[in-house]
């Protein structure tokens, strides 16, 4: 029964990793199938319309960190990506007043100065260092994390590498280059700034996707992850995908099937099938099975070694590794029909910062005790977010005169406290709401008459974001990004490099460098790799790094 | 005015670094003089710390103080709220009534692999840090480095599995570290509470596997010295006597000398002045820079210096009590023991949170010990003394310290305490409350902070105390860190004194 079709290679998710892995092959001449488990393809870079007339970015709403080497390579603008950046954005407080985050500087400069004019100088100190770092990261997202332990001459190579962009920083640098790596993004923020709101409205890029709280050591990094990407070559900057996160996804796909390629929707894989040490294929939850000899996973590298692959074929080290990867999910999220613009009464109609990130957080320790609640098992009592409009910009997402709404929520936990016990399961109905209501109490700070606009709401838990995206535990990232999974711990040590230790098989999602967010970088590195192995290394474009 | 003596090197506080950097000094012919600010010499040893973790062998051998790191070791008791207390000596657990425990076989490994790691790690712990000047291809930078690719060496002789496990653990953090290998419990939070003492942080924040490392340096043993810590303070003084030392205690100095950008003496509170030709700190890096002057110093360094993490948030109790306490199941033997009150990794992450925001604790951690059981020269006439050092406590809470707050610190810890000791607080007859910000009036480490600066990893080796300031040598010809300030930081180990001495020594500066 079902299909037995033989492919040169099947890809497991059609995530935007799984799909960029998938084009690069495809281009190179390969005979490529993708297995979905949904309907639909994106994974969590994915536009749904859950509300007649609304689409909504289910999960991820922004856009910065998708490579440009990538979207030249696969000329996706072809396939209709449009990324529209947007302008700024402003951090609400109670007493009617807000701080507004302008991309234009010099009015950046002047509403610093309305809060605290000593933070006016304090703020080119700090984006110097963020985008000094940033310039120092970014050419190693698009190759591979050189494995220290190894003496081959490919690692040795990655290594000197690493050096030499090390050694042009300098000695005075290099030490700032340590501390930045490694200290928290509250204390980052501390020696810089004094006013309590700016500190708030910046820090949020630390925490966001991670169980750490602003004063966790190594969540400065965690900010870089947020500030290394651009727009149109603006680094830093972030957009909007015209059409939802789903564009880039659906352009992907576009350029994978012009390419030749398969995708097959609405069955997922079931079983990675292994014969003799080698990957031989996949078993699909409805009966099917598809033979290949190369396969990739755009799963987490939980999901993929823990529920579909047998663990004899693995070596027992490996697995414990995979089992004691970190991936607690922390985020949830709001998507929201609205019938008209709400009112923000601290703000001048028309203000440009309403089209950007809006929050309602007013101080570091704000911050750091939603990060406590979510130890316990609870969603923060007073929650960070991160609140967009895209439809200002943006008009098909929803009919004229209406608009949509992204809330990105921080904390909730996967497994919530309830009477002592913690579980997923004590996500309900009830639990949701309860969750939802405390988000908009908040928002409240900033539009006082929200719930009066609000048409359909979906929210969504980690819980419920690991049962749709199979995102383990609802991790954003496929896995968190500390020191101990970043770079040659990603995900696994000794297996930093998009292999497995299956023959034939690869991880080509978030669970691998550099890990997660719409960079799409793991799927390419990956691809890179495949087409290595079996001798079409030339194939992959060469970037410049 | 008044110039009173010239020496070669005048060393600022006679804490134990102090000591063992002027020591080391003197051995080697040089004339030295020690000024201590208090009346008696040992600094912090002497006044709040209560064991001996990790007193360096290098030190101890240098300095004739062999004998503090002998005699047995204590066993450390992590007091159980369902009585069932977990008793950890060396590599092996058990309960205290002797059964075996579970988690013996996962625990004895860890620590046998963390104490490799910590072995690889303490070979850079007697050096200067490398340092970085000029990139990373320079010919001087390589010569910094030929000590570091020892350690590399040693990291192959790891074998690549411990390498790959010693590079994913050396960043992250103790809760996980621990919760991976065994479910939470007594025996986790033992493991934690070693993990974050003396910091500021609690045990989910990455970098404390480093801190568990760092205690683990000399093996891990604990020890209480004969004659308790009074006895290690009094050991190191008369090292530093015998070695030719002039010591000088009951005024400080307040200003240290410069002419064209190089040290030439220092003064003191009475406007004495010293001649020198080295100065060698143990004060607070920033404190010493003001004494030196600001001016001397580029606006880089200073702003680096007034950032510098130093929250300090360890307090200490010392309890007079009529009679010894006891603990229901434990043996007399047993009451000897460290005790620790850390029922569970998540408690001890649980005791960091009100500090965050300057609150007082609610159930803090507490590390006790009663050292008048052990060593009957401390105790007199039938009383007993129980030590605890107490985390999270701010260093000042809002509104300040008063004595409704030290009454409230005191209850919460003695409570504590009496869950396990039953009839405690009637044997109470003073207890004495150092908060961190006491223990900083007291000793001038600033913060009141147990490392003087915080042990993150933003914040050792070679960012330690500050970037650009990690070689003992304090941007002024002649001036030196010796303190705990500097790498490889606190606790009774004696080697920032001891490196830094090596380090002038090294430089020429008295040549
Ligand atoms: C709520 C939320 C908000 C976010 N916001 C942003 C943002 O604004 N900007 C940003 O850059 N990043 C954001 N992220 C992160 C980013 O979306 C993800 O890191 C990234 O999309 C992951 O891509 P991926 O291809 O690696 O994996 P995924 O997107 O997880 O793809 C995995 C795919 O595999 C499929 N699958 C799972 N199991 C099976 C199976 N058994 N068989 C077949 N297929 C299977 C899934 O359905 C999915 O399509 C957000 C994430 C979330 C959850
Ligand atoms: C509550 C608490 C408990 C602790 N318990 C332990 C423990 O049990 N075991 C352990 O190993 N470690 C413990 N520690 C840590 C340990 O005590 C310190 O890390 C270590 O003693 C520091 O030694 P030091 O010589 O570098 O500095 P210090 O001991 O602080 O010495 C500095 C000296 O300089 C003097 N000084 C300062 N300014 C001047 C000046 N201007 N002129 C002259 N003199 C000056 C001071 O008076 C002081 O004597 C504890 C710390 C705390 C806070």
């Amino acid at each position: 029964m079902g299909q037995h079709d033989t492919y040169d290679a099947i890809i497991a998710g059609a995530g935007h990793n799984g799909l960029t892995t998938a084009c690069y092959l495809a281009k190179a001449g390969l005979k490529v199938l993708i297995v979905e488990k949904n309907d639909w393809i994106g994974g969590a870079s994915v536009s749904r319309s859950l509300h007649d007339g609304w689409t909504y970015s289910n999960c991820s709403y922004v856009c910065s960190l998708l490579r440009r080497e990538i979207v030249r390579d696969l000329e996706l603008p072809r396939f209709g990506l449009q990324v529209i950046p947007y302008e700024g954005g402003a951090s609400f407080t109670p007493d009617g007043d807000y701080f507004a985050y302008y991309s234009d500087h010099d009015a950046l400069r002047r509403e610093m100065f309305r809060h605290s004019p000593a933070d006016v100088d304090a703020y080119e100190r700090f984006s110097q260092t963020v985008i000094r770092q940033c310039r120092f990261i970014r050419p190693f997202l698009l190759r591979n994390a050189p494995d220290p332990s190894s003496l081959r001459p490919r690692d040795l190579n990655e290594l000197l590498f690493l050096l030499k962009k090390a050694h042009g920083l300098g000695a005075k640098e290099l030490g700032e280059t340590l501390r930045f790596w490694t200290m928290s993004i509250g204390d980052f923020l501390d020696e810089h700034f004094e006013n309590d709101l700016i500190k708030a409205h910046i820090a949020g890029a630390g925490i966001i996707g991670t169980g750490l709280g602003v004063y966790s050591p190594g969540t400065a990094y965690v900010l870089l992850h947020h500030y290394m990407g651009d727009v149109d070559g603006a680094i830093g900057a972030w957009g909007f995908a015209r059409g939802g996160m789903g564009a880039i996804a659906n352009a992907l796909g576009a350029c994978f099937e012009e390419a030749g390629g398969t995708i097959v929707t609405g069955s997922g894989v079931d079983q990675f099938l292994v014969k003799d040490g080698k990957t031989v294929g996949v078993a699909l939850e409805n009966g099917d099975t598809y033979q290949a000899p190369i396969v990739a996973s755009n799963m987490d590298v939980k999901r993929t070694f823990l529920n579909h692959t047998e663990t004899k074929h693995l070596p027992e080290d490996f697995t414990r590794a995979v089992k004691r990867f970190k991936i607690r999910g922390s985020s949830g999220k709001l998507n929201i029909a609205l019938d008209s613009l709400p009112e923000f009464p601290a703000a001048p109609k028309g203000s440009p910062f309403l089209r950007g990130d809006m929050h309602c957080s007013q101080s570091l320790n704000e911050l750091e005790r939603a990060y406590d609640d979510w130890k316990e098992g609870h969603w923060s009592k007073d929650p960070y977010f991160d609140m967009l409009i895209p439809s200002q910009i943006d008009p098909t997402l929803a009919p004229p005169g209406k608009h949509m709404m992204t809330v990105f929520v921080q904390y909730a936990p996967y497994d919530l406290e309830v009477n002592g016990v913690r579980s997923g399961e004590n996500w309900n109905d009830e639990t949701r709401k309860a969750f939802a209501d405390c988000v908009f109490d908040k928002i409240e700070v900033a539009m006082p008459d929200i719930r009066k606009h609000v048409l359909h709401a979906e929210i969504r838990t980690p819980w419920d974001i690991e049962k749709e995206v199979g995102l383990t535990e609802g991790n954003i990232f496929q896995g968190e990004l500390t020191f101990d999974q970043l770079l040659f711990n990603r995900p696994v040590p000794g297996y930093a490099q998009y292999r497995t230790p299956i023959d034939g098989m690869y991880l080509v999602g978030s669970s691998a460098h550099p890990g997660g967010g719409v960079m799409a970088a793991p799927g390419a590195n990956a691809a890179r790799e495949i087409l290595r192995n079996i001798g079409k290394g030339d194939l992959m474009p060469k970037h410049a790094a | 005015m008044s110039v009173s003596a010239t020496y070669d090197v005048v060393v600022i506080g006679g804490g134990h670094n102090g000591l063992t950097a002027a020591a080391t000094l003197a051995k080697k012919g040089k004339s030295v003089c020690v000024i201590e600010k208090a009346e008696a010499f040992g600094g912090m040893a002497r006044e709040v710390a209560h064991l001996l973790y990790n007193l360096h062998p290098k030190v101890a051998r240098e300095l004739g103080l062999g004998a503090l790191n002998e005699g047995k070791p204590l066993s450390t008791i992590s007091l159980a709220e369902d009585g069932n207390h977990v008793e950890i000596s060396g590599d092996t657990v058990r309960f205290a009534d002797g059964a075996a425990h579970p988690d013996a076989a996962a625990y004895a490994e860890m620590i046998r692999r963390l104490k490799k790691f910590a072995g690889v790690l303490g070979q850079l712990s007697t050096k200067t840090p490398p340092k970085l000047d000029g990139g990373l291809t320079s010919l001087a930078t390589l010569g910094e480095l030929a000590g570091l690719a020892k350690m590399g060496l040693d990291l192959k002789r790891l074998g690549k599995k411990d390498m790959n496990e010693f590079l994913r653990v050396i960043l992250t953090n103790a809760y996980d570290l621990v919760l991976d290998e065994m479910p939470d419990g007594p025996l986790a939070g033992a493991l934690c509470a070693d993990a974050v003492r003396g910091n500021f942080v609690g045990p989910r924040s990455p970098g404390t596997v480093f801190n568990l490392m760092y205690r683990l340096g000399q093996g891990g043993d604990v020890r209480l010295p004969k004659g308790g810590m009074i006895a290690v303070a009094r050991a190191f003084e008369d090292a530093a006597r015998k070695a030719g030392v002039d010591l000088r205690a009951g005024q400080g100095v307040t200003r240290v000398l410069i002419e064209n950008d190089t040290v030439n003496g220092v003064e003191l509170e009475d406007g004495t002045v010293i001649n020198t030709r080295a100065v060698l700190s143990s004060a607070a890096p920033k404190a010493t820079m003001e004494m030196a002057g600001i001016e001397h110093f580029d606006v880089e360094a200073a702003r680096r210096m007034r950032h510098m993490r130093c929250k300090g948030s360890v307090a200490k109790l010392t309890l007079t009590l009529k009679d010894a306490p006891s603990i229901k199941g434990l043996s007399w033997d047993q009451m000897k023991s460290r005790f620790l009150i850390a029922p569970s990794a998540a408690a001890v992450e649980r005791s960091f949170n009100p500090v965050k925001y300057n609150e007082l604790p609610t159930a803090p951690v507490i590390e006790a010990v009663i050292p008048t059981l052990s060593d009957v020269e401390v105790a007199s006439d039938g009383r007993h003394i129980l030590s605890a050092n107490i985390q999270h406590v701010p260093h000042t809470p809002e509104g300040g310290w008063d004595d409704a707050k030290r009454r409230h610190v005191i209850n919460t810890v003695v409570a504590q305490l009496e869950t396990h000791m039953p009839g405690l607080a009637a044997l109470v007859e003073s207890p004495d409350l150092l908060t961190p910000a006491d223990i900083e009036a007291r000793t001038g480490a600033p913060g009141g902070h147990w490392h003087h600066a915080e042990m993150g990893v933003d914040q050792i080796l070679t960012v330690r105390p500050v970037n650009g300031m990690a070689h003992y040598r304090f941007a002024i010809g002649g001036l030196y860190l010796c303190g705990a300030a500097a790498h490889p930081g606190g606790d009774v180990t004696g080697l920032p004194g001891r490196n830094s001495a090596l380090q002038l020594l090294k430089d020429g500066v008295l040549s």
